[in-house]
């Protein structure tokens, strides 16, 4: 290779594949790996105790132990989030219909959606649970009130920065407020809701754990909780592991969803 | 001029001088307690082009709005061939293009160029949107281009699409602010050849705010200079070049005259003047 005549062109365009590669995850890679290497090293020479720190070894043993019944909490898990994370969609963007279309409804219910997100969530879910059993509603409504707010919000910020003289264009020709709403601020919004749904996702995954800390007989968050009590921490550890990818799995999707949705939005890339 | 009756849109008869489309009449305008606009008089003739120059700030689009009726005058009227302008924009005799081209990103050119006359005329299909469209594209130059988006289409080619969606309307008037301010020099000379060749192919009226004196004299057949605090008409310059008029011109003595005698109108016209 070295002594073969390299073309600028396919030289720099090598250089760019290979940036292209380690921009992306080589480098995150070989932290993790790193870390990995290091936590076991730690673990042994310093003989640390598994119930305070596990080695990512015994965490993996764990994983395989339990598999039956972690594979089981997980879908548990992931069927609230799943579902959670819908419904705070189609809540979320009603509201933000709602408040762009109806302006006196508007004016009225922004400030108590604000207002509502000062409320800090998570302390509402002894009292959904008291509310609704200990079965899936509860979780899905503590979901709903943690993730909603990013999809409503950016959703409206996406539908009131419509151009003023584009909005001057369709009054000129006698456009309805609906017509202006469906055809121009809605599809316009959705660059903004994409990314709020993106934050949803990540919120979801909270909702539900936390959802099962409050009260439940299956789900990761359970599991969690358990064996924390038996002092089970490589247990713990391997549902944290499975929450983590539950969590990265639902950002993915909101993020090819995104690139479904709307190919035409401006194009962000960490490059 | 001779006074004549014709048929206006409806049936109503209406009087309005025979060849003034635009006419305004001792227009105000008065914005948050400040006079943005005095005692505006304009009259354009039927296929005219006209172009409206003046420092910023001295109300050159707010006339331009007053004249599509997004803006209600404080005082006095407009008519727009016998009408008022917002009926008139009703009856998409009113084609507005903007320095931005608000071209909707997730719309092809195409569907672009026809977005507006799909909301005006809801009889229309989608394959008589798309044809008329794409007839329109054709006739700013972009012909090739109607399946790319917004954000694979230059500056210049952007605006062409927002020009192609106003004629879409096919309307009588084309009221057109600073719609190359955001172009580089060449792209500017060559939209200007572009919108001369479309006027003269559609014989459209056009009114056109502009910051170029030269674009002005190039594109223009009467210019009317506009003087700030309050903002108000100074001047006005007929050009009397004739068409069809390429960039040759500006070597032209004649148009170096014209270009002496509007910039000494547009210096006078930023000294505030007091009321009148
Ligand atoms: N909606 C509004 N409310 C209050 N004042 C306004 C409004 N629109 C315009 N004005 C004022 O009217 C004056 C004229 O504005 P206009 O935009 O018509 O000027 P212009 O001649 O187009 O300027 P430019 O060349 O910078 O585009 C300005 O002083 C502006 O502050
Ligand atoms: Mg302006």
């Amino acid at each position: 290779m070295s002594d073969q005549p390299v073309t600028n062109l396919s030289e720099s365009r090598l250089a760019s594949t290979w940036g292209a590669v380690t921009g992306s995850w080589l480098p995150a890679a070989i932290l993790l790996l790193a870390t990995i290497v290091v936590w076991e090293a730690v673990v042994r020479i310093f003989a640390i105790s598994a119930f305070i720190i596990p080695a990512p070894s015994e965490i993996a043993q764990s994983l395989v132990a339990q598999w039956g019944t972690l594979m089981q909490a997980t879908l548990v898990t992931a069927g609230e989030i799943l579902f959670g994370f819908l419904v705070s969609i189609v809540v979320g963007i009603a509201i933000a219909l709602v408040i762009v279309r109806f302006d006196w409804l508007g004016r009225a219910l922004y400030p108590l959606v604000v207002l509502f997100q000062n409320v800090p969530k998570v302390a509402l879910a002894p009292i959904f649970i008291l509310w609704f059993g200990y079965g899936l509603a509860p979780k899905i409504g503590l979901i709903l009130v943690i993730a909603f707010f990013p999809v409503t919000l950016s959703m409206l910020a996406g539908m009131q920065s419509v151009d003023r003289s584009l909005l001057s264009l369709m009054n000129s020709v006698g456009a309805s407020p609906t017509q202006i709403l469906f055809r121009i601020r809605v599809p316009h919004s959705l660059p903004n809701l994409m990314a709020g749904t993106k934050i949803a996702a990540t919120l979801s995954v909270i909702g539900a754990i936390v959802g099962e800390f409050a009260g439940a007989s299956d789900g990761l968050g359970y599991v969690i909780q358990f064996a924390s009590t038996q002092l089970d921490t490589a247990l713990v550890f391997a549902a944290l592991l499975l929450v983590s990818v539950l969590g990265i799995a639902f950002y993915y999707a909101a993020e090819v969803l995104e690139r479904i949705i709307v190919p035409w939005a401006p194009k962000f890339s960490h490059a | 001029m001779r006074i004549e009756t014709i048929r206006a849109a409806g049936g109503r008869p209406a009087h309005i001088r025979h060849d003034d489309l635009i006419s305004a009449k001792g227009v105000s305008v008065v914005m948050a307690s400040q006079l943005v606009l005095q005692n505006i008089d304009l009259s354009i003739p039927k296929g005219s082009f006209v172009s409206l120059i003046g420092p910023s700030g001295c109300g050159k689009s707010t006339l331009l709005k007053v004249l599509a009726g997004l803006v209600n005058p404080t005082s006095g009227s407009v008519s727009i061939a016998g009408l008022p302008p917002v009926e008139a924009a009703r009856k998409r005799m009113i084609g507005l293009v903007f320095q931005d081209a608000n071209l909707l990103p997730w719309k092809n050119a195409v569907d672009n160029a026809s977005m507006l006359l799909g909301i005006a005329d809801k009889s229309l299909s989608r394959a008589d949107l798309r044809a008329r469209g794409r007839e329109m594209l054709e006739l700013v130059g972009l012909g090739d281009s109607a399946h790319k988006r917004p954000h694979e289409l230059s500056g210049g080619m952007r605006q062409r699409v927002a020009i192609a969606r106003a004629l879409a309307l096919d309307p009588a008037v084309l009221l057109m602010d600073e719609p190359f301010g955001a172009l580089d020099a060449i792209t500017r000379d060559s939209m200007g050849e572009s919108l001369l060749e479309i006027w003269q192919r559609t014989g459209k009226t056009i009114v056109l705010v502009t910051h170029s004196i030269d674009e002005a004299i190039h594109l223009s057949r009467h210019v009317h200079v506009m003087g700030i605090k309050p903002g108000r008409i100074t001047g006005s310059l007929d050009i009397g070049l004739p068409y069809p008029r390429d960039l040759s011109l500006t070597e032209d003595p004649q148009f170096v005259r014209l270009l002496v005698q509007l910039r000494t109108m547009l210096r006078a016209s930023h000294q505030p003047g007091g009321a009148s």
